[in-house]
């Protein structure tokens, strides 16, 4: 079956949106001023649990510029950041010290800071599930019972959370930090009491998002209730400190395995059982465990360990980094138990075929065959090799876009998805030339407006495959219409088209892309496009991942040498922005196994590491040379998913790669000196 | 931020009644900005010392010795071709530190007199003993990165990339008060916690950083750091080593509240003309003596020894194998 929105294949121009953004020109939610706007800010519990015991409201209220305080004392609180209440005022500066004169008092309570505290071990089965998996343990050549486990990753988006909501009555401006253009439109829609006809929400820049920014949430909500009361223009931002408390995390995990394999290498199968590590309340826990391999016979449980601390919310391929690390380090302590490769156990028991193509390229192109035996890397800093895989489903999604066309033969695109830094206004750009036959020079993308048709939030890696087809919908569209007036003044010739130029067949006659735009009678021809059923299908984004790193045995610092990153992506856009993608993915993932960490104290339940000096994401210095190899699959279903998948390998890839490297393995991440230096300790220990 | 007055000194007389009258300085301000947005500066008052001339500008080559200003910036010290080749160790430690855009910023004197980056410390929510609450609370608490040496009743770890290396090559450091001038040791210029809780080193608040002097009979020097992270972390741990006339200075760095000379690494390597390889190991194992590791920081240890061996090795100019 032919689907075509397959486009631009050879496109590798560079972003559309580069010279605002490196000039400063781009206005995100942070940047926006407006007149006579207030500030707000909340109050935030320091501790895992306890109370706040008392603040000085009145000294709060006295403050110079403080409007409103709304804090009350005593209250409890149940988790590290809880927001507490809040101060509103003229400034920053004004808010600021409203906060500073609550001079809050606290009780601490009993906090629950580490998870490792209260892990119960693997699951108790079922006397039937008990027998059955003794049988299939007893039949396995090779049987490895772990605990994998994994921490807890902050989203930590260079823009924090935030939205500036100017409602004037009937009528509201908003501009906010936010994934999901029109998710944000309908919550704060609710919280400014309005009809979300009678609201724009503004998002053309956005610095990041990775699950955690769709609705306006608590900060979007209270700028907008304080603007509609006081009837001004009102801005919440979070700063980082709140960003790492309460703006949602990847949840930590300790998942408890036992896997059996036969012999010739196949899995026979096992127990898993996943504890999931959340916040305050159970929830949103589960890791992707067991996943890419035909794991045979599971029984699989799960439980949560819940923290005094901020809960897990959708994080860049949710449950998938965390449970992928666990079960490609299952993979290799199983195929080093039977002696065998790690990328022939695995092409023995991978579940996808494209996957299988792509373990045998990428080994060719990364040079597997550098691999040494565990631990045989002469000198004190050794090698190691690792490989890991991925897969993200695509699922249907409805996209619209406009586009008008001008007489000058100018094109505006508008489509009110939002662009999150991964590329979509550029993409919307090159879908649009490359459909229209014209340069994209003289096309004008528009997006992040609620003004403009609706979208997808950026969840899911979907936008690019959902918008891509309504902006060829809508283009086909425009070029009827524009051959209709070419016809016209040919009297009724036919006329075909192709790369900004209409011929007559069968004739001599010709028009260029800006003459035939100038044969409107009016200012310009407008379309609507929306992706049609055809191009709503499902399907499976697939990737392998190779990397290779040196292990300082002396001293446990583990550094990335050098990454191969093989991607499926159905149909490739723009090379740019695909490579971008694959290595901002890797980067994530490398940062990831080796870095971040929210770092709770064990007595008090503080947070100690809410920054980015002690929350460390790897640095320019941390990242390796990566080879990103688009796989673009044009059997498939035109564009697929490709930002989420590339950030699942990493952590189990490199977590290979160092046990191979040091003949010792780490089974928590992030992969720390300390641990490299444990792990090796305990190896020296044993010999 | 916490709101503050600021004032830009245009002599140096009026630098020192500035700070007679109780405001602080500052000069690239990289500490300084931190604290206050953390609100855990006490003070309101700042005065920028970077007009003045001196308070510390320039490097003087002189016969005998280096003289470098305090305002020298981090960046202009690591580029510096005369300290690269005189003084490696404090060249290549002060490269070594921060990012490069702060580099470019931090002076001399800040990275002498920077506070310290304990983790609770820097956090309002956590009233500790430096702060003149009543509790250390990496005692109980997340103390991985704490001091290895000399800790207590705090356990901060001083963070200066500048002072190890100063103190192995047996530098001093010119105080000025008023119009007086004086020179200490670098060595006896930082306290311990157990003196002096509530400061690291011993300048008065009426005193100003003018500049250091190196003097040139620094044979060779080399400055080791471990860092988790390669870009922007502080390390691990570090060690700054200097021969200077016919002896070895040892000087570790991250592990304890001031940089901590190891004397029992000092006298294995005294009275040895060349440096094997197995010296430089004993060295570094005896580097260890006196730690006293907390509950969770004793994996540092082995980093320690590390650093001492290979900045051994490093001074004289041998290559080590390090990620």
């Amino acid at each position: 079956m032919n689907i075509d929105n397959r486009v631009a294949i050879e496109n590798d121009k560079a972003r559309v949106d580069a010279r605002p953004k490196v000039t400063g020109a781009a206005k995100f939610t942070a940047d926006i001023q407006m007149k006579n706007m207030m500030y707000a800010a909340f109050l935030r519990f320091p501790y895992g649990s306890g109370e706040l015991i008392e603040a000085d409201v009145e000294a709060a209220k006295s403050v110079p510029g403080v409007i409103e305080v709304e804090v009350t004392a005593p209250r409890k609180a149940g988790y590290v950041g809880a927001n507490i209440g809040y101060v509103a005022g003229e400034s920053r500066r004004a808010v600021q010290d409203g906060l500073a004169a609550l001079k809050p008092k606290f009780r601490r309570g009993e906090a629950r800071s580490h998870a490792a505290d209260f892990s119960e071990g693997p699951a108790k089965l079922s006397e039937g599930d008990q027998a059955r998996m003794d049988a299939l343990f007893s039949k396995g050549a090779a049987v490895v019972q772990a605990t994998y486990s994994t921490q807890v990753q902050t989203h930590s988006a260079l823009e924090t959370h935030g939205g500036v909501v100017d409602h004037r009555g009937d009528s509201a401006e908003v501009w906010g930090s936010t994934q999901g253009t029109f998710a944000y439109l309908d919550g704060i829609a609710g919280a400014c009491e309005l009809d979300a006809s009678k609201v724009v929400v503004h998002n053309e820049f956005v610095g990041g998002g990775f699950g955690a920014k769709f609705g306006p949430d608590a900060e979007g909500t209270l700028a907008a209730r304080l603007s509609m009361k006081h009837k001004r223009p009102c801005r919440v931002m979070l700063n980082r400190f709140e960003e790492h408390l309460d703006a949602g995390n990847r949840p930590g995990s300790i998942q408890h395995m036992k896997i059996a394999a036969a012999k010739d290498g196949k899995l026979l199968g096992g127990t898993i059982h996943i504890e999931g590590v959340v916040g305050y309340r159970k929830g949103g826990g589960d890791a992707t465990n067991p996943a890419l391999y035909e794991f045979g016979n599971v029984v699989k449980s799960g439980s949560e360990i819940t923290l005094n601390a901020g809960r897990p919310r959708a994080f860049r391929a949710p449950g998938w980094p965390q449970g992928v690390f666990a079960v490609e380090s299952m993979m290799d302590e199983l195929a080093a138990k039977l002696g065998m490769d790690p990328v022939a156990f695995r092409l023995l028991n991978e579940k996808s075929a494209r996957r299988r193509k792509q373990l045998e390229i990428g080994a060719e192109i990364f040079g597997w065959n550098r691999r040494k035996p565990d631990g045989t890397w002469p000198g004190v800093v050794k090698h190691g090799f690792g490989v890991a895989g991925a897969e993200w489903p695509t699922w249907p999604t409805k996209a619209g876009a406009d586009i008008d066309l001008f007489r000058s033969g100018k094109v505006e695109v508008r489509a009110g998805v939002q662009d999150i830094g991964t590329g979509t206004m550029t993409v919307v750009a090159d879908v649009a030339a490359y459909e229209l036959g014209i340069p994209r020079e003289m096309i004008v993308p528009r997006v992040g407006n609620s003004t403009f048709p609706e979208g997808p939030g950026s969840g899911g890696s979907q936008v690019t495959r959902s918008v891509a087809p309504a902006i060829m919908d809508a283009a086909k569209q425009i070029r009827e219409q524009l051959t209709e007036l070419v016809q016209e003044k040919w009297d009724g010739a036919k006329v075909s088209y192709a790369k900004g130029v209409f011929s007559e067949q069968g004739g001599s006659r010709s028009l260029k892309w800006e003459e035939a735009c100038s044969l409107m009678s009016g200012q310009k021809l407008t379309a609507s496009g929306r992706i049609k059923q055809e191009y709503i299908r499902e399907g499976i984004s697939d990737g392998v991942q190779f990397f290779e790193v040196a292990v300082d045995t002396e001293t446990g610092v583990v550094r990335v040498v050098k990454v191969v990153a093989i991607q499926s992506v159905g149909r490739a856009v723009n090379r740019l922005m695909l490579e971008n993608q694959i290595c901002g993915g890797v980067t994530q993932g490398i940062s990831y196994a080796l870095f971040e960490d929210r770092w709770l104290d064990g007595p008090t339940g503080g947070m100690v590491n809410p920054n980015l000096e002690f929350y460390k994401i790897a640095g320019a210095k941390d990242i390796p040379e990566i080879i990103p190899i688009i796989d673009a699959t044009p059997e498939d279903t035109g564009v697929r998913p490709v930002g989420e998948p590339c950030t699942i390998p990493p952590a189990g890839a490199i977590a290979n790669a160092v046990a191979n490297a040091i003949g010792a393995r780490v089974r928590s991440i992030p992969i720390t000196p300390q641990r490299v230096l444990e792990a090796l300790a305990t190896k020296g220990a044993r010999s | 931020m916490k709101p503050f007055d600021f004032a830009v000194a245009e002599s140096i007389e009026g630098t020192m009644t500035a700070l007679a009258d109780g405001w602080r300085p500052k000069a690239g301000g990289i500490d300084l900005l931190d604290r206050l947005k953390e609100r855990t500066e006490e003070s309101d008052k700042f005065v920028s010392i970077l007009r003045v001339d001196e308070c510390g500008k320039g490097v003087e080559a002189g016969a005998d010795a280096i003289r470098v200003g305090a305002l020298t910036t981090l960046r202009e010290i690591s580029e510096n071709a005369d300290l690269g080749k005189h003084a490696s160790a404090f060249a290549q430690a002060c490269g070594s530190a921060a990012t490069p855009q702060l580099r470019a910023v931090a002076t001399l004197g800040g990275n002498l007199c920077q506070r310290p980056r304990c983790w609770y410390f820097r956090q309002e929510a956590f009233p500790c003993l430096k702060k003149g609450g009543g509790t250390c609370f990496a005692v109980d608490g997340e103390n991985h990165f704490h001091a290895l040496f000399g800790g207590g009743p705090c356990h901060i770890v001083h963070p200066s990339n500048a002072a190890p290396p100063l103190i192995a090559m047996d530098a001093t450091i010119e105080i000025r008060k008023g119009a007086e001038m004086r020179s200490v040791p670098a060595a006896e210029f930082f306290v311990l916690p157990s003196k002096n809780l509530m400061a690291e080193n011993i300048l008065g608040p009426d005193e100003l950083i003018t500049g250091v002097t190196i003097p040139r009979n620094v044979v060779k020097s080399a400055w080791v750091d471990v860092k988790q992270r390669q870009s922007y972390d502080w390390p691990l741990a570090a060690c700054a080593v200097a021969r200077v006339g016919g002896k070895w200075n040892v000087i570790l760095a991250g592990v304890a509240p001031i940089p901590w000379r190891a004397r029992k690494a000092e006298e294995v390597l005294a009275g040895a003309d060349a440096l094997s390889d197995e010296l430089a190991a004993s060295a570094a194992e005896a580097a260890l003596d006196g730690a006293e590791p907390m509950a969770h920081n004793a994996w540092r240890l082995a980093i320690v020894k590390a650093a001492v061996r290979r900045a051994l090795l490093k001074a004289d100019g041998r290559s080590t194998e390090s990620a």
